[in-house]
């Protein structure tokens, strides 16, 4: 076998500190170099030309490049082997760059580790096997999960850009929580608007196939090539048949409570989820549904003019082919009983800030006000970080939006009781966002007071409120009595997203929402190729910034669907099938999900489109079956010598 | 345009006519531009500066991870310069806009380099001959190192070009430089060429993408921190520099040649300050000074270390967590903006009010540290009538609607980072990506 090496003098950045002149003379004393060069820049045209030419006049096998961290020129190099004819992956780089120029003053030194490193690169050089790069085909379709605004929006965004969404819902309808709002902070713009808007889109793109009401049971494959079982759950109404006429719902005898308004008020069992709901057709609760419990009444029946009514229908499940997975799955706010010093299944006027939301608006339970019968309270308390920034529930991270939408609500309250003292207790006032803090002040000057310090304890006295608190500024305790008291509850993942995330293997950060790629650059994908995150799921954020998330994961979900194949990475584990016994403790620990039991034959097998080479697996194997191409441990050992 | 294009193409690659231009190449640019390219149309990202990279290849760590932010940055600037759909122009302005969605005629200045960009190896022998080698304030460490006449900003630099710089060479102000210059001279592949003239063409694009981002927040502006006066008052990205192992001092943070043991950082300097004309929070400063303050901790153990703070916004993810352990980091966080830092012997006077104590107090230390805030390019205005946006009352450019921040008035023109407004390197990346799904949604028609 025949090697060449070539020894870059970086400018003076290798140069300078590593005799260069030296190193080449030192790799043309080894019996299998047939040429070793050195030259300023083995990365600009003529350098690469050098390598292209000896390859074919001294029919070199494998090539060595002593330059910088491969991180920057290998891709470079492998290219210049390919134009060659030789097969990319017979490179092996030595970084005498940032391992040893850039790090070592003593010239002498630094060359002996040069050469150290060059001779280890050539034992491996030789060693090397060629390998091939692959490609798979990729459906041009993409699978959203979760239709609330971060959803609607990437779904949006890649049917528009001409694939066939899929886009699956838990809920009987679209929207999410942003549904649910009222206002939108700062430009006091009504929600409704803009989510109504996007929902009607996605209801009418000819590209958008919506499955409401449905579950994902099921994901096999990579990317490109994603199988997923979809379980759509029976509305017991025939859709286009209903006309949302709503005589169904006067009939039905049933009441339970309203889940889109929190509870605060109640509905049949045969309901259309809020009034803009898409699809706008009814549904039967079946936990509440007195023939579906108990197999009588079924007045809705005979009640329907169009006869729309079906009890016969059954859960249904087919099986969706997408190319990639956005994951759209949002939050759920804390739940404000696990504070029990704030009384809030205790005291009905302790009230979250989700709830005050659906009273505040007027397609709300209370047509946008406060239950008559609460009169006009004479003082308000909002208080800060219910469930976030608070270590005592498990909630170490900020919630993100909890301090604007209380400026918010505070600001809505303030214009509809002029003469209430409305009181915020906070940590810190986060108005970051654009026209935020020009918001908070803006209500700060409408007289609403902020004092720094959350309450230790809610109680009450006679029937009013007492809130007990530490004033942090003043420096002194101070009980105040109120009329109304609002938990500004943080956000916290939605629980189904535990489900999901063991279907996807999805991992997770340690405040438990979905963990992005790189908390920097990689925001919108995760750790597995073909699946990317949208909105809250990945961790709070507001609307204008989940909207952004949105977009953002749409353009990272399209790109392997614009490109039609994806490059598979031909460095792998690979699994020496005598050896193997099927321990399965490598499937363990593959992240990737790239490993799997092929029961017939009885040893693991892996999957080269979802393997990333990281070698976890080899690691644990006991019987070192498994090894990863380029790095096996012939390869590796032979370096650790050179360099010993 | 091929032609004018700096980095190599791989031959026979197929490609859409469609193309986007996009203005500015930092974080921002540069995804914007690596997505757009990686549906497979054509990106033409156009930059101002030598190289692209913008202020994040300035940085040293970033937070809450404590990456490095150059080793996380310059693999993306390779792939950028590498990759076959996108033409990068550097060292290039925007001048002209006409024309609308799909079809755009966009008008850039080419400035000379004074050196070839296809032949120049990055050797740095003509910077080690200039005369004014060691000389001029080095732009890339705010100042604080000093470079040649013939410099590349940053070692990673992409292109790997030099560039001449025309105010100081003596080639390019007086026509001489001792017999021939010594950069020429010494330049053995002949790259550098004083006949280069400034060149202007206009490319065709359906969308457009701005990505111009930010200016640091000028600290002179609030007289009343001593910035200029005091040599140990820096400002924020100063700071990044001086901790950066890539920086004029290594990575040691050195004031006048000493290690200061007692620092003290202020928070909100131009930012929730309506004096200087800004309401606005700048959104990055809180979490850079609590990643600062650790960096100082770490460098120094044993130095007394002071935040002074109105409130802590740690409020993206993972950041409630870092502040927290760096609070646990033995670093005072104090409430209170100072009202006066003043010279006092051989040390500087930090003056305010802790609020949570409620009581007056000053203290001594040896370095001062500014939060300066993020402002509106200065040069927003005009790019804004180019491009016929207009201007939030805090100096951004104006998004289509609360909602929606990518879109803008102007159908076919997108927003991606800090021009919209201030935000850290994840949003950036998240809202560049989006401009970008939304400039290939316009293409994808036919928009381009």
């Amino acid at each position: 076998m025949k090697v060449g090496v070539y020894v870059c003098h970086c400018g003076i950045n290798i140069a300078d500190h590593v005799d260069v002149e030296a190193v080449k003379n030192f790799a043309e004393n080894h019996p299998q170099v047939a040429v070793a060069r050195n030259y300023t820049y083995m990365c600009s045209d003529p350098g690469q030309d050098l390598i292209v030419h000896d390859i074919e006049e001294y029919q070199l096998d494998r090539i060595v490049v002593a330059a910088c961290t491969p991180t920057m020129h290998e891709a470079t190099f492998r290219n210049t082997l390919s134009k060659s004819g030789l097969n990319p992956y017979c490179l092996e780089i030595a970084n005498i760059r940032e391992q040893c120029s850039w790090v070592h003053s003593d010239q002498t030194r630094a060359s002996e580790k040069a050469k150290e490193l060059v001779s280890a690169a050539i034992a491996k050089a030789l060693l090397l096997e060629p390998l091939e790069e692959r490609e798979v085909q990729v459906r041009r379709s993409a699978l959203v999960i979760g239709a609330g605004i971060a959803g609607l929006q990437s779904a949006l965004d890649i049917a528009d850009s001409g694939f066939e969404v899929f886009l699956v819902e838990k809920d009987p309808s679209l929207g999410g929580r942003m549904a649910q709002l009222n206002k939108t902070y700062p430009t006091m713009t009504t929600t409704e608007d803009f989510i109504s808007l996007k929902m009607k889109d996605v209801e009418k793109h000819p590209n958008i196939e919506l499955l409401t009401y449905s579950e994902i049971v099921a994901v096999e494959g990579y990317v490109g090539n994603f199988t997923v079982a979809v379980r759509k759950k029976p509305r017991y109404i025939t859709p286009f048949k209903c006309s949302s006429c709503g005589q169904c719902e006067e009939i039905c005898p049933v009441r339970v409570p309203n889940e889109f308004n929190l509870g605060l008020d109640r509905r049949p069992a045969i309901y259309l989820p809020f009034p803009q709901a898409i699809p706008h057709c009814y549904v039967i609760d079946p936990d509440a549904c007195l023939y579906l419990t108990r197999g009588e009444c079924g007045r809705c029946i005979e009640g329907c003019p169009s006869g729309a009514i079906d009890f016969t229908q059954e859960e249904t499940e087919r099986t969706i082919d997408a190319g990639t997975i956005v994951v759209a799955t949002g939050f759920e706010p804390f739940d404000a009983r696990l504070k029990p010093e704030f009384g809030y299944d205790r005291y009905e006027r302790v009230i979250t800030g989700l709830e005050l939301e659906r009273l505040l608006s007027p397609s709300g339970p209370t047509d946008g006000n406060l239950p008559a019968y609460w009169g006009e309270p004479e003082s308000i308390i909002f208080i800060q970080c219910v469930g976030s920034r608070d270590k005592t529930v498990g909630n170490e991270y900020c919630s993100r939006i909890c301090c604007m939408y209380t400026a918010k609500q505070a600001h809505l309250l303030r214009e509809k009781f002029p003469g209430s003292r409305i009181t915020v207790c906070y940590i810190d006032v986060r108005a970051f966002g654009k026209g935020c803090e020009e918001f908070y002040e803006r209500v700060q000057k409408t007289g609403v007071i902020y004092r720094k310090g959350i309450p230790s304890e809610i109680y009450k006295r006679g029937d009013k409120l007492i809130v007990k608190a530490e004033d942090s500024l003043a420096g002194e305790l101070y009980e105040e009595e109120t009329d109304l008291v609002v938990l500004a509850t943080g956000l916290t993942p939605a629980r189904e997203a535990d489900k999901l995330r063991n279907l996807l293997k999805l991992n997770r950060t340690p405040d438990r929402f979905f963990m992005e790629a790189h908390p920097k650059l990689r925001p919108l994908d995760t750790a597995i190729d073909g699946i990317y995150l949208s909105g809250t799921c990945q961790g709070p954020k507001e609307i204008a910034d989940t909207v952004a998330h949105a977009h953002g994961t749409a353009s990272r979900a399209t790109i392997p669907l614009f490109q039609g194949k994806v490059k598979v990475e031909p460095v792998t584990a690979s699994i020496d099938t005598e050896i193997c016994s099927g321990c399965g403790l490598c499937e363990d620990v593959c992240e990737y999900q790239a490993l799997k039991m092929d029961a017939y034959r009885g040893h693991m097998a892996v999957n080269p489109a979802l393997c990333k080479g990281c070698g976890a697996c080899h690691s644990v194997c006991p019987v070192k079956a498994i090894a990863v191409k380029q790095f096996k441990t012939e390869q590796v050992l032979v370096q650790i010598e050179m360099m010993a | 345009m091929v032609k004018m294009a700096e980095n190599t193409k791989k031959a026979g690659q197929k490609r859409r006519v469609s193309q986007a231009v996009v203005i500015g190449a930092g974080i921002a640019g540069m995804q914007a531009s690596l997505d757009i390219a990686d549906k497979g149309f054509r990106a033409i990202l156009v930059e101002r500066e030598p190289t692209i990279g913008g202020h994040m290849a300035q940085l040293d760590k970033t937070f809450p991870t404590l990456d490095c932010s150059s080793c996380i940055l310059t693999p993306k600037m390779v792939e950028v310069g590498n990759h076959p759909n996108i033409d990068l122009m550097t060292y290039s302005e925007v001048i002209d806009i006409r024309g609308e969605i799909g079809h755009f005629h966009v008008t850039i200045r080419k400035k000379p380099r004074y050196v070839d960009v296809r032949t120049c190896t990055a050797c740095g022998l003509c910077a080690e001959a200039c005369v004014h080698q060691g000389r001029i304030p080095n732009e890339f460490d705010m100042g604080i190192g000093k470079r040649a006449a013939a410099f590349i900003p940053f070692p990673q630099a992409v292109p790997q070009t030099y560039v001449i710089d025309p105010n100081h060479c003596l080639m390019l102000t007086r026509g001489k430089c001792g017999k021939e210059p010594k950069c020429q001279k010494v330049c053995s592949i002949n790259a550098i060429d004083f006949t280069q003239q400034e060149e202007t063409i206009t490319v065709r694009t359906g969308v457009i993408v701005v990505a111009t981002g930010y200016d640091q927040f000028d600290p002179t502006l609030k007289p009343e921190y001593g910035y200029g006066r005091y040599e140990n008052v820096l400002s924020g990205i100063e700071f990044e520099r001086l901790c950066s192992a890539s920086g004029p001092t290594k990575g040691k943070i050195m004031v006048n040649g000493k290690e200061p043991k007692r620092v003290a950082f202020i928070q909100c300097v131009g930012s929730r300050d309506k004096t200087v004309g800004n309401e606005y929070c700048s959104r990055v400063c809180c979490m850079y000074t609590v990643k600062h303050a650790h960096l100082v901790r770490e460098h120094i153990p044993d130095a007394r270390i002071t935040v002074w703070y109105m409130d802590i916004r740690a409020f993206g993810k993972g950041y409630e967590e870092f502040y927290d352990r760096v609070q646990r980091e033995n670093i005072h966080f104090r409430r209170g903006n100072p009202s006066e830092v003043y010279q006092r012997g051989g040390s500087l006077v930090v003056r305010g009010e802790d609020t949570i104590l409620g009581e007056p107090c000053e203290e001594e230390v040896d370095l001062v540290v500014l939060a300066t805030g993020l402002v509106a390019r200065k040069d927003a205005g005009e790019i804004g009538k180019m491009l016929g946006l207009s201007r939030t009352p805090d100096g951004f450019f104006e998004e289509a609607q609360t909602e929606e921040t990518i879109s803008t008035p102007r159908a076919g023109v997108f927003l991606a980072g800090c021009c919209q407004s201030p935000k850290d390197i994840p949003d950036t990346v998240a809202q560049a990506s989006a401009a970008a799904a939304l400039s290939c949604i316009c293409l994808a028609k036919g928009g381009g």
